[in-house]
């Protein structure tokens, strides 16, 4: 047995190897799919140590200015140039690469201003990031941005540029983050198309291009349409640019299903600053924020005003009171101050003016109506009309209470 | 190709580096591959943690520790994407353990030899790479052999430049 382990020592290291990641990969696999969203413990450890080596050489060479292509032009196309010219033709390219530095700054710098324009204009809170670093593989499309879990960056987090949406975050490190791409084969996305609102799955291809996925075949999807955000999946907000249809393929494993594959509005494969939206909480501007808690008093006021009327409205006596003494009616209650508004004085009162309790009500008994002579009803008595008073002070006789205060 | 047995080879053309070399080799490499397909985009045809592995497991010409150097790297490379950890791991160990063993039986300074070993042992890391994902994990996950192509010459190139480079740092007795 020992010769067996001794003879094929190396097979046997190799299988234990690759047993032993195969087992690794198992566990990843099987939590995963035990519903339990990201990595387990031992696996952030791992990429958390991965991510600490890689990250600090990176932002090394992403602060040294242009990094290798700076190296590149700063040094060796320099040491050519000086073996072939002059001090003064070496002066002349020192300061057209300045000037191609100043020149990078100055795009740079439109590239800020553009950004913080949006990040201002823009309602939700931001965190303008930079990309330090990537996969290094096709078959992943993340990145490295240079804010993480101090600067308030969080897993699920949406990144966007102005242009369009960019990715998620997916890992936090202290002072980098992972960020996953739109047009990674493993991201979603919920978006819709503009013109004609159908939604669908945004997911990334072999190709790197990202492509909306479970969408029933529909002629009215034309190259060029726009596509957004949907909102629905709790990460981007909807509205956001996506970009646009490129083209519609027949999705090859499935009849009567399409694949539109799109031209990102963002440029995945050069991006330089991002945006992470830390919260979805609207954030207005100053004169917006005015503008809105102007409203809210406006509102808040109308809104107390119609409270203090219905309170009153419930407070205030109703005009009759049953079983009480006409006398005593609230009507008549002086000690009120608030001026209850009354009928004017009736020219010609009759029996329906209120208060005319003298008159009997004929006409509502059935007995009076069924004996009441025929002309009484076709051509009603009209009663001669109270005169009116010569003298404006004297009240007018008999009349009716209630009228007459 | 000589003719001496496989003992023979092993004893005589075991290279050795300075520690350093061997810490710092690896790093690099895993460092730059992160961060030049930033500067080069899409055209960032190579796969310099693998190169590295192949250098290594041709020198040491031990495929035990092909394998375990492979396997760190691909590792580490693991850890740097979004996905589970273990595939390039795998891969990589393959890669280390068939690059030591191979390099018991060819002549391994033969520039010629080391840039097809190179190019083949890219495709099979690659091969072994999506048969992992397809198979083993059941992702659904495109595969585009023409820029494993690319990448496979990329890599042979790079090897074609990079170890002669290497070659000048080793101990010499």
């Amino acid at each position: 047995m020992e010769s067996f382990f001794v003879r094929y020592r190396n097979l046997v290291v190799l299988l234990a190897l690759l047993v032993a990641q195969i087992l690794g990969l198992a566990m990843q696999v099987r939590r995963s799919s035990g519903g339990q969203a990201g990595d387990g413990h031992s696996v952030q450890l791992i990429r958390l140590w991965a991510n600490s080596i890689v990250s600090p050489p990176e932002k090394a060479l992403h602060s040294s200015g242009s990094g290798i292509s700076g190296l590149w032009h700063s040094y060796v196309d320099l040491r050519h140039v000086r073996q072939q010219n002059a001090d003064l033709q070496k002066t002349v390219d020192r300061l057209r690469l300045e000037q191609a530095a100043l020149l990078e700054d100055a795009k740079q710098g439109q590239r800020l201003q553009a950004l913080l324009n949006f990040q201002q204009k823009y309602i939700y809170k931001t965190v303008a990031a930079q990309t330090i670093g990537t996969s290094g593989t096709d078959q992943s499309r993340v990145f490295y941005i240079d804010k993480g879990k101090n600067e308030g960056i969080d897993r699920d987090m949406a990144v966007i540029t102005a242009d369009g949406i960019v990715g998620k975050i997916r890992e936090v490190f202290p002072h980098t983050a992972q960020v996953l791409a739109i047009n990674d084969q493993t991201s979603g996305a919920g978006v819709i198309l503009e013109a004609t609102r159908i939604r669908g799955i945004l997911r990334g291809n072999g190709a790197g291009q990202p492509q909306i996925e479970d969408v029933i075949r529909d002629q009215r999807i034309k190259p060029g349409d726009n596509v957004l955000t949907a909102g629905g999946d709790q990460i981007f907000p909807r509205g956001l640019p996506v970009g646009v249809v490129d083209r519609v393929l027949n999705d090859p494993e499935r009849d009567g299903f399409i694949e539109v594959v799109l031209k990102p509005a963002a440029h995945l494969d050069q991006l330089d600053e991002v945006l992470v939206i830390t919260s979805t909480e609207p954030r207005f501007p100053p004169d917006q924020q005015q503008d809105i808690a102007t409203s809210e008093a406006l509102k808040g006021a109308e809104a107390e005003k119609q409270k203090t009327s219905e309170g009153m409205a419930e407070k205030l006596p109703g005009l009759i009171v049953p079983n009480v003494p006409p006398d005593q009616q609230p009507l008549n209650d002086t000690s009120n101050p608030t001026p209850v508004s009354r009928p004017p004085v009736a020219l010609h009162p009759d029996r329906f003016t209120p208060g005319n309790a003298t008159t009997p009500n004929l006409g509502t008994t059935p007995e009076r109506s069924l004996s009441a002579p025929a002309n009484d009803q076709s051509t009603p008595k009209k009663k001669p009309a109270p005169k009116a008073p010569e003298n404006p002070g004297t009240k007018p006789p008999a009349a009716p209470q209630g009228e007459n205060r | 190709m000589s003719v001496l047995s496989a003992e023979s080879r092993r004893d005589f053309e075991i290279h050795s580096y300075p520690v350093l070399i061997y810490a710092l080799v690896p790093i690099a490499a895993l460092v730059l591959q992160a961060w030049l397909p930033r500067v080069l985009g899409r055209f960032a045809w190579f796969d310099l943690p693998l190169v590295v592995t192949v250098f290594f497991a041709l020198s040491r010409r031990n495929p035990i520790q092909g394998s375990l150097l492979g396997g760190a790297m691909g590792l580490f490379q693991d850890a740097l994407t979004g996905h589970p950890i273990g595939i390039n791991g795998i891969a990589k160990t393959l890669v280390g353990y068939l690059a030591a063993s191979v390099g018991v039986l060819v002549n391994v300074e033969n520039h010629a030899i080391r840039l097809v070993m190179t190019f083949v042992l890219s495709l099979v890391g690659s091969a072994t790479y999506f048969f992992v994902v397809r198979f083993l994990l059941g992702m659904t996950i495109d595969t585009q052999w023409m820029a494993e192509l690319y990448k496979a010459v990329g890599n042979s190139l790079i090897a074609l430049v990079l170890f002669p480079v290497l070659d000048r740092t080793k101990i010499r007795d």
